[in-house]
């Protein structure tokens, strides 16, 4: 990687000509980054790095492998030439047209650059044109909902784009922003390998842009797609990989690369976000939730990537914590759809479904394809038990992203809510096969082939035996697994699970009908097997729980202690055959 | 969304709409005359308003016309008024160019209406009443616009202004021109429209040609002199309209599914205006995939399908449509999905028209869903599945009292059961069945399918299902066509029961399908929706009044309209016809195997002549099949293989299976009786290959291909392993019930038995076979049974000759009546060697006896090429002849016999166009 310095002025330059461009969201990003970057102590005073401290605490809990900065073998990066502003002298429409795009008038911007021939005018006006055209139709959306869904409201602006653009490209008096440009009405326009193409090409040429990278990787829907592109080797590609890695679900691959970036970039919030995703994707809640709560302790109006933290906080039921984030995050932006979807969150946990639907179709309808509001809602209409709301909404998160697996599970349980386990099956067979590591959903699996109506219990033993290779942490499946197997009248097999399963509530210190349940078939068990000592162990870890079972302990070893005793032919027969 | 209900079909305000009003207004306009200004007439004024009500009618749009088509129409309608008419709503329309102006449009409108107390108005005063249909539809639509945003508004206005300017610009050209030089140049067009076009375009080629030859090295850009080059547009201008409708012709014939393409496209001709109109195509497109199958054009269809998503998201049956597509097209995974899909989205509410709404609960109607599901595995060759998902559909549907569904999952499990052999179904038929086998899971497969066929059927007649209830009808004959009913109690008084088929009972089964197609011509009205009317009307509206100055236009219109032949209601639904018709081949099949070839061959005929439009292509290649097979029996292979020829061609790519499958089994017969038993082998090898596709194990082809093997085994003269195959093909048809085929097996092994000269062996199965005859009424077969009873004692000795002949004589009527070619020559031969093996008949006294069913018997072998047979025969009459003492003649047969005995044993002499052509296709 190249070194701190020369990545810190790089940045600063993009920076300055990303904002310049009117690039606020990628520019947003350099500069998050650009902060990231671990400052020389030596040279700064205190208050330089009061924003860096309050984050080493983290760092020092959980940075168990010592990161070297250096990179891979073999990876060279190619130095990307900062680029030179062409225009040396900033028109001064430029800079008129530049406060009217602040001030959110795109038409009036776009207006005022009409006759500019310089490539920056050029880009600025065509940007000002899409956005005008975008803003258009998010209104035209709302206003023109058809009784069938149909909404034909489009970027009106695009065609003529699209034209304009395509001259210049061929002309080939484009720059990356253009292209970048280009990319984006292509990828609107369906047309998506070329806007790939053309993304790819506006990367390799001027890689500090984070948009162009988002929309690239918003193109590449599966590994291949990855793999096919030509990306020059640049360190804001290690950005692009961790991140996609993330969308396709390459979960360890995508926390190693950020922890690789983490040495360079050691205080940026952006990394310590990410990889708190990725470490709730592997469903390691409590560093997440450490990571996240440091975050909000540097960062404490931030609102990207809070709706994680937020499911964090539903899933360990800590009320208070989501309340005050929901507090804080309504007070510092209501409107936005993660907002809304951590009061949903947070109503949800207090049981009002009801309220809690309100707030997730609100971030709905500020986000149409907001993946997890989908899922979330339908979770909320199985516990309304309006099944066929919670089937559609699934089936719209389904038809967003096939690979979300909650969305195939929820659809799975609302089918089997419905009594038909069969059709269920389906749903839960598509939600192991995209997160095969979760056990919860083997369990569900598992527990649909043993219901009553379809009794096959073979296959929910294989379920059952794949939950519990996958860290099954609620410990169902051992349990289910035992009495399965005595159900099928398969002692060994029965015995061997309900020991797995003692030994591990034993690591755990868990109490529990279990312990008794399994102490007894155990007892039992080897009582038959006339192995009396294993017996005899069981036997005695029952005397100390009270109950029916005590008594029935006793009689086991007050029996087993006359056939020890007094059929001593017995033994003989037995150890000796 | 579901949980959400969305206001149904909400009322907007569209552009179209508004030109609507504009109409109204004109028809309605509030003046003192009972005939307002630009009508001439009355009855011009009524013609309007009729064509208003359609208008109005069909409104719930997902695709509105385009302001041309709009004109085209008003064309039709207006007569001489046209003119005025386009020009006053184009006006108007197009002087609405800011809010305000539709403000005052709306306020207008308000005022052609009466008011509540519309008693007191004059008697000839043309006054609105606000309850009729025009008064309730302008009522809409002000209220509509009232509760309009202002960006609604605005939208409106905007949209008025493309739906006017895409008029202009997509107006077809001699609409401007009309408007433009209407004076001038018309004189001049309609000069050029009478003539031929072909002939002006070969006088422009000719010039050309003529201009290339005079100067050598022409550029392309070929000065054409003006009037020529304006000739040239001219000609385009009507060329246009013609090859669209050659196109259209061609294919609306050929159930194009690109139509929709076209129709949705707004540039299209026609379009496809209203809801009803989208679910009417829809569900033509669903029948036209279940009646062609395959050869529906996956991609094509699924591009439509695209388009159609894309402009209404929340149509949901397109995902049901999509799912049909792909399980025609034998893709299980997307099947699966997009089946999923529907049923996710629609929660089986949308598009199952068959349920009565009264019933629907909140909870969605995912049984259905079931049933599908169930249906596409049994589809897709897994019986296993498919009972487990139509078991879980049984008992959802019992949880949600949906007795509708429940009969029909009934019904499909029926089905299931009789058509793929299970050999036990204990497991698999549980607990959701026990109420209606009360019995309880003692019973065979059979007795079980026997008392879920009576429950079904008792529940399809509660219901009043008629179809259902024809096609249980039709399930019931086909059962007690191929079983004995026993008495399902094994305990108890017991009444006498024959143990033999009933052909009465299957017959009255057959019959009371028919009655379905009586109550339908009764009540067919009902089933055709609504709206299908209202455009049938308006579609018809092109027929009568076309203006005279377009009339070669209109009459290419009126063809070209894809709509025409379905808008039409037909009194009878087409899956009606296909039951009915279905019962019909039901009765070829009852007669084929009862033994009437005449019978057999009238009801496939009235099949293929009356139903073969409803059909599906698989039923209409059984007809083919069985009318071959028919032509192969009694005509020889030379007509045979003729109309299979024919059948090829017509069944190009359509289920080819069955097709091919026929083709097979006449390629082995006649290579069996011309003895090349290798091809036998070879053909019979790819029969069974064909038997256990990937689809599914067929049982009745597993069964056939076996047999033929043992038949080619047998021909070969490899006895033992003749028998062992029949055998152990025995011992499959009795563990699946095949009892039909058990009596031909049987038949077969005594044939085997005889052959190897073991006769006494032989007899016991002749007599089984006989006994399994009677039992299912088998009357031909059994008539073959005998004969082969006859030979058997025939072979025991001269002494048993007289037995033989009584019992051959006894079967002769059936044989000769009802018989093919090759049994009645079987016949015939047995019978001269009975009479020859009879140590009492002389030769000499009576020679005619014996010589004239052997001529017979030659003749009708010449057909069928059968060499073996026909050896026999010549054989026998150079032996009476040579009794007679008469050596010319006995010259003569002997040497057709040795003729035949020399084919026999070289059999490749003979070169074979078919018989080529299959191995390679093979």
């Amino acid at each position: 990687m190249s070194s701190k310095e020369s990545c810190r002025i790089e940045l600063r330059t993009a920076i300055r000509q990303l904002s310049d461009r009117c690039l606020y969201s990628a520019s947003k990003w350099a500069a998050e980054q650009l902060v990231g970057i671990e400052q020389d102590p030596a040279k700064f005073t205190p208050s330089n790095t009061r924003f860096q401290r309050g984050s080493s605490s983290i760092h020092r809990r959980f940075r168990t492998n010592e990161i070297t900065s250096t990179p891979p073998t073999g990876v060279a990066y190619v130095s990307t030439p900062v680029m030179e502003e062409d225009e040396a002298i900033h028109g001064d429409f430029y800079l008129l047209a530049k406060s009217y795009f602040d001030c959110r008038e795109y038409r009036r911007a776009a207006h005022v650059l009409r006759d500019q021939t310089g490539k920056k005018s050029v880009f600025l006006r065509c940007y000002s044109l899409y956005l005008a055209g975008e803003k258009r139709k998010e209104e035209e959306m709302i206003e023109l909902e058809g009784p069938l869904g149909k909404s034909d409201a489009v970027n009106r602006e695009l065609v003529s784009l699209e034209r304009e653009l395509a001259t210049l490209c061929k002309n080939n008096t484009i720059d990356p922003f253009g292209l970048y440009l280009y990319g984006l009405v292509l990828k609107e326009k369906g047309n998506e390998n070329l806007a790939r193409k053309v993304l790819v090409e506006s990367v390799n040429s001027y890689p500090w842009n984070w948009s162009a990278w988002s929309e690239l990787q918003s193109l590449c829907t599966t590994v291949d797609i990855l793999n096919g592109l030509n990306l020059s080797n640049h360190w804001m590609k290690e950005f692009f990989l961790a991140s996609i890695y993330q969308e396709l679900r390459m979960h360890n691959e995508s926390l190693s690369k950020y922890e690789n970036l983490q040495g360079m970039f050691t205080f940026s919030n952006y990394i310590q976000a990410q990889i708190a995703k990725a470490r709730y994707s592997l469903r390691e809640f409590e560093q997440v939730e450490v990571i996240f709560e440091d975050l909000l302790r540097n960062d404490p109006y931030r609102l990207e990537d809070m709706d994680t933290y937020s499911n964090v906080l539903y899933t360990k039921e800590c009320f208070s914590a989501l309340s005050y984030l929901a507090h804080r995050v309504i007070m510092t932006d209501k409107y936005r759809p993660e907002s809304c979807c951590i009061i949903g969150n947070y109503y949800s946990l207090k049981g009002q479904h009801e309220k809690s639907v309100v707030y997730f179709r609100r971030a709905l309808k500020l986000n149409k394809n907001y993946l997890s509001a989908w899922t979330l809602m339908g979770h909320e209409y199985v516990e309304m038990k309006n099944t066929p709301a919670a089937v559609d909404a699934y089936r719209r998160a389904v038809d967003i992203n096939p690979r979300d697996y909650r969305a195939w599970y929820g659809l799975g349980q609302a089918y089997e809510m419905m009594g038909m386990p069969h059709y269920a099956l389906h749903y839960f067979r598509k939600s192991v096969f995209f997160q095969p590591i979760d056990s919860r959903l083997w369990i569900a699996m598992a527990q649909c082939y043993e219901s009553e109506q379809l009794h096959m219990l073979e296959e929910a033993i294989k379920c059952y035996k794949r939950a519990a290779n996958c860290n099954d942490t609620e410990a169902i499946a051992l349990h289910r697994l035992a009495i399965l197997h005595r159900e099928l009248d398969q002692p060994e097999e029965a015995a061997f699970y309900y020991k797995k399963d003692l030994e591990r509530m034993e690591a755990e210190e868990r109490e529990g009908p279990n312990i008794v349940e399994a102490l007894m078939f155990l007892a039992t068990h080897y009582k038959t097997q006339k192995k009396f000592e294993e017996a005899e162990v069981y036997c005695t870890r029952l005397l100390d729980y009270t109950g029916p079972e005590r008594e029935t302990a006793k009689s086991l070893l007050r029996g087993m202690r006359i056939a020890q005793s007094g059929f001593p032919s017995m033994d003989v027969e037995h150890f000796h055959p | 969304m579901a949980g959400v209900v969305k206001a149904p079909g909400a009322f907007a305000i569209t552009p179209h709409k508004v030109s609507v009003c504009i109409l109204v207004n004109i028809y309605a306009s509030p003046s003192q005359i009972s005939v307002p200004f630009p009508f001439s007439s009355v009855s011009q004024h009524n013609r309007l308003g009729l064509y208003l009500l359609a208008l109005t009618k069909s409104c719930d749009d997902i695709l509105e016309p385009k302001l041309d088509q709009l004109i085209n129409q008003l064309r039709e309608v207006g007569g001489l008024l046209d003119h005025w008419l386009t020009d006053h709503v184009t006006s108007r329309l197009s002087s609405l160019s800011s809010p305000d102006d539709l403000f005052n449009f709306f306020n207008e409108l308000r005022e052609t209406l009466g008011g509540p107390d519309s008693g007191v108005m004059e008697d000839d005063q043309v006054i609105l009443d606000p309850n009729s249909n025009l008064g309730m539809f302008l009522r809409r639509c002000i209220l509509a616009f009232n509760l309009l945003t202002f960006e609604g508004i605005c939208h409106l206005l905007t949209n008025i202004g493309i739906y006017c300017k895409e008029a202009i610009s997509s107006c077809s050209s001699y609409e401007l021109r009309r408007v433009d030089d209407s004076g001038n140049d018309l004189e001049s067009l309609s000069e050029y429209e009478n003539m031929d076009l072909n002939l002006v375009f070969k006088k422009i080629n000719e010039e050309m040609e003529a201009r290339k030859r005079a100067t050598e090295q022409v550029s392309f850009h070929l000065h054409l002199p003006k009037e020529l080059s304006t000739l040239v547009e001219d000609i385009e201008v009507f060329a246009d309209p013609k090859s669209e409708h050659n196109d259209k012709g061609r294919e609306s014939s050929s159930y194009a599914s690109g139509e929709l393409l076209r129709d949705v496209d707004p540039n299209g001709g026609v379009f496809l205006s209203t809801n009803w109109q989208i679910q009417g195509y829809l569900m033509e497109q669903a029948d036209a995939i279940e009646k062609h199958g395959s050869s529906f054009t996956l991609n094509a269809f699924e591009l439509t399908l695209r388009q159609l998503q894309k402009l209404a998201p929340e149509l949901h049956r397109v995902h049901f449509l999509r799912y049909l597509n792909n399980l025609y097209h034998d893709d299980y995974f997307s099947a699966l999905e997009n089946l999923h899909r529907f049923f996710d989205y629609s929660a089986g509410t949308e598009g199952f028209d068959f349920v009565p709404p009264a019933g629907c609960n909140s909870f969605g109607r995912y049984e259905i869903a079931l049933l599908c599901l169930g249906m596409m595995h049994f589809h897709f060759g897994h019986p296993k599945k498919a009972l487990e998902v139509l078991t879980e559909a049984v008992r959802v549907a019992q949880q949600h009292s949906n007795d509708t569904c429940l009969a029909y999952t009934l019904a499909a499990i029926c089905s299931l059961l009789s058509e793929i052999g299970f050999s036990t179904t204990s497991g698999i038929l549980g607990s959701p069945f026990s109420p209606m086998i009360s019995v309880g899971t003692s019973l065979s497969v059979q007795q079980q399918l026997f008392v879920l066929l009576k429950g079904s059927l008792k529940r399809a007649e509660s219901l009043k299902l008629k179809q259902l209830v024809a096609a249980n009808h039709l399930a019931m004959a086909k059962f007690d066509l191929t079983h004995v009913q026993r008495p399902l109690l094994s305990f108890g008084p017991k009444t006498s029961m024959k143990l033999r088929t009933c052909p009465i009972i299957v017959c009255k089964e057959l019959r009371s399908g028919y009655h379905l197609i009586s109550e339908f011509c009764c009540e067919g009205s009902t089933m055709t929706a609504d709206g299908a009317f209202s455009t049938a009307w308006l579609k018809n509206l092109q027929k009568p009044m076309g203006s005279l100055v377009l009339s070669q236009d209109n009459g290419s219109r009126n063809n070209s309209n894809p709509f025409l032949f379905f808008t039409q209601p037909s009194s009878i639904p087409g899956s009606v016809m296909q039951l009915v018709g279905s019962s019909y081949l039901h009765r070829a099949t009852a007669w084929e195997i009862y033994g009437s070839a005449p019978l057999a061959r009238v009801n496939a005929l009235v099949y293929a002549t009356c139903f073969a439009d409803a059909s599906s292509s698989s039923d209409a290649a059984l007809v083919h099949v069985k009318l071959i097979q028919h032509l192969a029996v009694f005509k020889g292979y030379k007509e045979a293989f003729a109309a299979l020829k024919t059948a090829e061609e017509k069944f190009l790519c359509v289920s080819k299976s069955r097709i091919l499958i026929l083709k097979l089994q006449l390629l082995h017969e006649r290579a069996l009786h011309r003895g090349h038993l290798k091809l036998a082998q070879q053909v019979c090898d790819e029969l069974g290959v064909l038997a256990s596709s990937v689809t599914a194990v067929d049982m009745e082809l597993k069964t056939e291909a076996s047999l033929r093997h043992a038949r080619t085994l047998l021909a070969a003269k490899q006895f033992s392993q003749a028998a062992a195959v029949a055998h152990s093909l025995f011992c499959m048809c009795y563990k699946f019930n095949l009892q039909v085929e058990s009596a031909t097996v049987l038949l077969l092994l005594a044939e085997i038995h005889m052959k190897s000269g073991n006769a006494v062996v032989g007899l016991p199965y002749a007599l089984a076979s006989l006994s399994y005859c009677q039992t299912f009424n088998l009357d031909l077969l059994r008539a073959s049974a005998t004969l082969t009873l006859a030979e058997l004692w025939l072979s025991l000795g001269s002494n048993h000759a007289k037995t033989a002949l009584t019992l051959l004589h006894g079967a002769f009527p059936m044989i000769l009546g009802h018989g093919g070619l090759e049994l009645c020559a079987r016949a015939y031969i047995t019978e001269a060697k009975c009479y020859l093996s009879d140590p009492s008949f002389s030769v000499s006294r009576n020679p005619e006896l014996v010589l004239d069913p052997l001529r017979q018997a030659a003749d009708e072998l010449q057909a069928l090429e059968h060499h073996e047979l026909m050896a026999e025969a010549f054989y026998l009459m150079a032996i009476v002849f040579d009794k007679l003492g008469q050596p010319e003649q006995r010259e003569e047969a002997a040497s057709s016999f040795k003729n035949h005995v020399m084919s026999l044993d070289h059999p490749h002499d003979v070169e074979d166009p078919i018989q080529s052509d299959t191995l390679l296709n093979a």
